[in-house]
C-alpha cells in the first residue's frame, strides 16, 4: 500500500509510479495554486509585493541550501556570501560592461558556482565539518574583496542596479511585472530542484549523506557528488541574490552578513531537511518573521524608550535563535514532516496509523 | 629585522589569547564531537559582565574576576543543559546548527546588555604602560594577559592529567559508549567540558575587552581562533596552543608587512586565507588525528 | 543442513531475467567445467599492516570463473580486511589485485565497482534514509545513462530510463522476495531483510564478481536456507563467481566449490571442502594446537 497515493488509486506502470501529482484532482489543485500565485498581485498592493518577491528570492536560495545540506549533508556557512557574489556580479556587469540583465542572470548563477567550487574543493575531499570552515573563511574573504576593491565594486557604499530590460513588450520597472518574472523563475527553479531530487544525481546526494563509505564502494564518486551538490547549491544562491537585488535596484554588502548564512541554515531546519516543501516553508517562515520583527520595533521603542534600535537588532537575534532551537528540540524534521503527519492522519482517518 | 622581531614578540603575546580560545574549542570538541561555534560569542558576554562589575557596579578587580568566572560557569551549565542535552541522538547537523544559533543568541544578549555601545574599561584593570627591552616595546597589558593565559592553560593540562575528572574526559573523548559502560558519568563530563570551555572563553573575553574595547566585534577573534584550531588539529591541545601562538604571530606580521600593501582590514582576512591554505595542504592540521573508518 | 546440492538444476526463484539479459549483452554466459575455468580475480602477495598489527601477510587468492569460493578462518584472521583490499577501500602496502588481468590495486573504490567488483558488508551499510527499492535503484548508479542536466530538466527519455531502471530493480526484488517491504524505509526493516536488500543492491550493480561478507550472520535456519538458495541461484543463473566469507561450516561445506582458510593474516590452506575438512592445520587453527 503506497501511503502517498489516495485510497483507491493504484499505479499500473512505472511511469505512473514516478508521477508526483498522480490523480486529476491533484493536478487540478496544482494548476490552481500556480494560477493563484500569478493572480495574487491583483488583490494586494505594493506592500504585498514587497513581501512576495523576497519570499521568492529566499525560496530559490533555500532550495540551493537544501540541495547542499538537506540532500547531500554538507554544512555550508557561506550561502549568504554567494548570494552576495551573485548580486555583485549583476551589478558589476551592468555598470562596467553594460550587459543587460538577461545576459547577466545566468552569469549571476555560474560565477558563484565556480567560486564556490573553488573554495569547496579542498574541503570536500575530506569528511567532516571542513566544508563549514572553508565556507566560513570564504565568507570573510569575499566580504573583504567586495569591500575593498573599490574601483570595481564601489566598496561599502553599494552599487545601483537596473531592472531587466523590456522583453516582449513587458516593462519590468513596475513591481507587478517584476513579480511575474521572479515567480516564473522561482517555479522553474523549483521544478528543476524537484527533478534533481528524484533522479540519478539526487539519489547519489542522499546516498552520500546517509553512508558515504558504502556509496563509494557501490560505484558513486563521492567527491564528484559533493562538488556537484555544492556547485548547484551556489548556483541557486547566485540567482536568488541577483533577483532579490534587482528588486531593490541596489546592492550593498551589508545585506549578507555571517548572520544571514546562519539564518539560512536555521530556517532550513525549521522548514525541514530533505524536501522541497521544507525549503519553501523555511523561506516563507523567515520572511514572515522578518516582517513581524519590523512591525514589533515601534512597540519596542515605546517600551524601552529612546534609541531602541538596538533592541530590534537584538530582538531578531534572540527570537529567531530561540525559534530555531525550539524546532530542533521538539520537531527536528521541521514543518515539512509535521505537514506529512497531518496529511497522513487525514488520509488514514479514523485510524491512528 | 627589528620589525620582524617586534612583530613576533607582540604576536606571541596576543597569540596567547588565541591559544586560550583555541583550547576552549578543543575542550568541547574532544569530549562531545560537536564543534562549539558559540564560544566566539561567549567572549562578548564575558567582556560585558566584567565591564558591568568594574564600571557600573564599581566592584574591586578580584571580585569582578570571580563574578565573571561564575557567570561563565553558569553559562556553561545552562547551555549544556538547555541546548545540548535535548539533542542527544540526533544527527551531527543538529548540534552544529544549535551552536551557530547560540552564537547569535549570545550576541543578541550582548547587545541587550551593552545597549549596543562599545564601552571601554576606563582604566584597565591590568597595569597600563609598557616595558622597553632593547628595541622591544612590550605593552604590559599584553604581557600580563599572556601570563594569565599561560596559567589557565597549565591549570587545564594539570586537570586533565592528574585529576579523576580529567581522566574521565580523556576516556569520553575516545568513545562515549565504552566510557559509559565503564562507569564514567558521560553527562557530567559533557557538563564539565562546557563549563571549562565557557570559563576559559569568558576570561579571554575579559582580556580582549581590555585590549580591544568591550563591543560586539569581539566575536571576530573567536572566529579567527577557528583558523587556529584547524591549523593545530581539531583534537589536540598541543596543536591548539602552538597554532594559537602562530596565528597571533601571523596577525602581527600581517600588520607589519601585508597591511601597507593591501587596502582595508587585512588582519581579519589573512587568518582565513591561511585557513584555506591549511585545508589545501594539511587538512587535518599539525597534530590532528586521521580516523580510519571500518566497514 | 539439508543437502541442497542435489537440486542445483532446478530454479526455485523467480526474477533476474532482465538482469540476465543485460549481463548477456556484455559477455557470453558459459558453463566451463571446474578444471577449465579461467582466473577472474587474482590477489597477489597482499600485505597490509595497521601500525604494528599485521592484518594480512603475503596472501594469494585466486577466484575462477563461475565458482563459489569461501574464505573461512577464526575471528581476526583478516577476511574482511582482504575483501576491503580487493574492493579498494584499504590500500595494501604490498601486493596487487588483478581483475580480468587488469590491475585495480590503486584504483578508487567507485571505479572498481564500475568494473564489476561488488560487495556486501558485514555490518550492514545501507542508505538508511531511502526505501528498499530506492536503495536498489541507487545501486544502479553507474549504469544509469543520463547526465544530471537531463535529470534536472527531466526530458521524456530520462523518464523512460527511470522506468527501465525501476523495472530492473523490481526484477531483483522479485528474486529476493522483498515485494512486501519495497516501499519501507530500510532503517525500519528487520536484520534479515536488510541483508537481503544489501544483496539486492550489490546485484543491481551488474557485478562481474560478488564479494559477500558474512551474508548469513545472525539468521536462523530458514533464513539461511533462503540466503543459500539466492547465492546458488545467482551463481548458476547469472554465472557470477561469488566470494563468500562465512562462519557456518555447514553452509560452507555445502555450497562452496573451493575454500581458502586464513589465520592471523596468513593463508594456511586452500582446496575443495573435503580436503579442508581433514586438513590438520585448519583443525589446529580452529580448535587450538595441541
Amino acid at each position: 500500500m503506497n501511503i502517498n497515493r489516495p485510497c483507491g488509486t493504484f499505479d499500473r506502470n512505472y511511469f505512473q509510479a514516478k508521477e508526483l501529482y498522480r490523480t486529476p484532482l491533484r493536478k487540478t489543485l496544482l494548476t490552481l495554486l500556480i494560477i493563484g500565485m500569478y493572480l495574487l498581485p491583483l488583490t494586494m498592493g505594493d506592500y504585498g509585493l514587497s513581501l512576495l518577491i523576497p519570499i521568492c528570492a529566499f525560496t530559490i536560495g533555500m532550495l540551493g541550501l537544501q540541495i547542499i545540506t538537506g540532500y547531500c549533508g554538507q554544512i555550508s556557512l557561506g550561502h549568504a556570501a554567494f548570494m552576495g557574489v551573485g548580486m555583485y556580479t549583476v551589478g558589476i556587469l551592468q555598470r562596467h560592461f553594460g550587459f543587460n540583465f538577461w545576459m547577466c542572470l545566468p552569469l549571476a548563477g555560474l560565477i558563484p558556482m565556480f567560486l564556490g567550487m573553488m573554495f569547496g574543493i579542498p574541503a570536500l575531499r575530506i569528511k567532516g565539518l571542513y566544508l563549514a570552515f572553508a565556507t566560513l573563511a570564504a565568507h570573510f574573504v569575499i566580504v573583504y574583496v567586495i569591500s575593498n576593491w573599490r574601483s570595481v565594486t564601489n566598496g561599502t557604499e553599494g552599487m545601483w542596479m537596473k531592472r531587466p530590460d523590456i522583453l516582449f513588450g513587458i516593462d519590468f520597472k513596475s513591481d507587478r511585472n517584476y513579480y511575474f518574472l521572479v515567480l516564473t523563475i522561482t517555479i522553474v527553479m523549483t521544478y528543476l530542484a524537484t527533478n534533481l531530487a528524484r533522479t540519478k544525481l539526487g539519489r547519489s546526494f542522499v546516498a552520500v549523506r546517509d553512508n558515504d563509505i558504502a556509496a563509494e564502494v557501490m560505484g558513486i564518486n563521492i567527491a564528484y557528488t559533493k562538488i556537484m551538490a555544492f556547485g548547484i547549491g551556489c548556483f541557486y544562491a547566485g540567482i536568488a541574490g541577483a533577483l532579490g537585488a534587482a528588486y531593490y535596484e541596489y546592492v550593498n554588502i551589508a545585506w549578507f552578513r555571517l548572520e544571514d548564512s546562519i539564518w539560512y541554515l536555521g530556517f532550513l531546519v525549521v522548514g525541514g531537511f530533505g524536501s522541497i516543501f521544507g525549503a519553501i516553508a523555511g523561506a516563507v517562515v523567515w520572511k514572515v518573521l522578518d516582517e513581524a520583527t519590523t512591525l514589533v520595533t515601534p512597540l519596542a521603542e515605546t517600551f524601552l524608550g529612546g534609541a531602541a534600535f538596538y533592541a530590534s537588532a537584538a530582538f531578531a537575534l534572540v527570537f529567531y535563535s530561540l525559534i530555531i532551537v525550539i524546532f530542533l528540540v521538539f520537531e527536528p524534521r521541521g514543518i515539512a514532516h509535521r505537514w506529512e503527519i497531518i496529511k497522513r492522519s487525514y488520509r488514514l482517518h479514523p485510524f491512528p496509523y | 629585522m627589528e620589525e620582524t622581531a617586534k612583530s613576533i614578540v607582540l604576536g606571541l603575546c596576543s597569540g596567547g589569547i588565541y591559544a586560550l580560545l583555541a583550547v576552549s574549542y578543543v575542550v568541547i570538541y574532544k569530549s562531545t564531537r560537536v564543534f562549539p561555534f558559540s564560544q566566539a560569542a561567549v567572549l562578548i558576554i564575558g567582556a560585558y559582565v566584567m565591564w558591568y562589575c568594574l564600571i557600573v557596579w564599581h566592584l574591586p578587580i578580584w571580585l569582578g574576576f570571580l563574578m565573571t568566572c561564575g557567570a561563565g560557569v553558569l553559562l556553561g551549565m545552562a547551555v549544556e543543559r538547555a541546548f545540548m542535552r535535548p539533542l542527544v541522538g540526533q544527527p551531527i547537523l543538529a548540534p552544529i546548527v544549535v551552536t551557530l544559533c547560540l552564537m547569535l543568541l549570545l550576541r543578541g544578549v550582548g547587545i541587550l546588555m551593552g545597549k549596543g555601545n562599545i564601552e571601554g574599561f576606563g582604566e584597565s584593570f591590568l597595569p597600563v604602560g609598557a616595558w622597553k627591552i632593547g628595541f622591544l616595546h612590550l605593552p604590559k597589558i599584553q604581557v600580563y594577559g599572556f601570563i594569565l593565559c599561560g596559567i589557565l592553560i597549565i591549570a587545564l593540562m594539570l586537570f586533565y592529567a592528574k585529576t579523576r575528572a580529567g581522566l574521565g574526559m580523556r576516556v569520553v573523548h575516545e568513545d562515549h559508549v565504552v566510557a559509559q559502560n565503564l562507569g564514567v558519568n558521560v553527562k557530567r563530563i559533557f557538563q564539565y567540558s562546557w563549563i571549562i570551555s565557557c570559563v576559559i572563553a569568558v576570561v579571554a573575553g575579559m582580556l580582549l575587552g581590555n585590549i580591544q574595547g568591550v563591543g560586539l566585534s569581539l566575536d571576530l577573534n573567536g572566529l579567527i581562533a577557528i583558523a587556529a584550531v584547524l591549523f593545530g588539529g581539531l583534537e589536540s591541545f598541543a596543536g591548539a596552543i602552538i597554532a594559537g601562538l602562530a596565528i597571533g604571530i601571523l596577525q602581527m606580521l600581517t600588520i607589519a608587512y601585508i597591511a601597507p600593501l593591501l587596502p582595508g582590514e587585512t588582519t581579519m582576512m589573512v587568518p582565513f586565507v591561511f585557513l584555506l591554505l591549511i585545508l589545501f595542504i594539511k587538512p587535518y592540521g599539525l597534530f590532528g588525528l586521521v580516523r580510519i573508518e571500518r566497514l | 543442513m539439508p543437502d541442497i546440492t542435489k537440486k542445483r538444476e532446478q530454479r526455485y526463484s523467480y526474477g533476474l531475467t532482465l538482469l540476465r539479459e543485460r549481463i548477456e549483452k556484455k559477455r557470453p554466459l558459459t558453463n566451463p567445467k571446474p578444471n577449465e575455468r579461467k582466473v577472474l580475480l587474482r590477489a597477489e602477495n597482499i600485505s597490509i599492516a595497521f601500525g604494528k598489527l599485521q592484518a594480512l601477510n603475503n596472501v594469494n587468492v585466486e577466484v575462477k570463473e563461475g565458482e563459489i569460493l569461501a574464505i573461512i578462518g577464526p575471528n581476526g584472521a583478516g577476511k574482511t580486511c582482504l575483501l576491503n583490499v580487493m574492493s579498494g577501500f584499504y590500500r595494501a602496502q604490498q601486493g596487487n589485485v588483478f581483475l580480468e588481468e587488469r590491475r585495480i590495486t590503486h584504483s578508487s573504490s567507485h571505479k572498481i565497482a564500475e568494473l564489476g567488483l561488488c560487495r556486501t558488508f558485514q555490518n550492514i551499510a545501507l542508505y538508511t534514509g531511502l526505501s528498499a527499492i530506492d536503495n536498489i535503484i541507487a545501486g544502479r548508479h553507474p549504469h544509469i545513462g543520463y547526465n544530471f542536466l537531463t535529470g534536472m530538466i527531466y526530458f521524456p527519455w530520462a523518464n523512460k530510463e527511470e522506468a527501465y531502471q525501476r523495472a530492473i530493480a523490481e526484477d531483483i526484488i522479485d528474486f529476493l522476495e522483498l515485494e512486501h517491504v519495497r516501499g519501507s524505509v530500510v532503517g525500519m526493516l528487520a536484520y534479515g531483510l536488510r541483508k537481503r536488500v544489501e544483496l539486492g543492491r550489490a546485484l543491481a550493480l551488474e557485478p562481474r564478481i560478488l564479494l559477500l561478507d558474512e551474508p548469513m550472520a545472525g539468521m536462523n535456519l530458514d533464513e539461511k536456507e533462503d540466503m543459500a538458495r539466492f547465492i546458488i541461484d545467482i551463481n548458476e543463473f547469472l554465472k557470477i563467481p561469488i566470494v563468500l566469507i562465512e562462519h557456518d561450516m555447514g553452509v560452507v561445506m555445502d555450497i562452496a566449490d573451493r575454500i581458502v582458510v586464513l589465520d592471523f593474516g596468513n593463508k594456511i590452506a586452500e582446496g575443495s571442502p573435503e580436503e579442508i575438512k581433514g586438513n590438520p592445520k585448519v583443525i589446529a587453527a580452529y580448535l587450538g594446537a595441541g
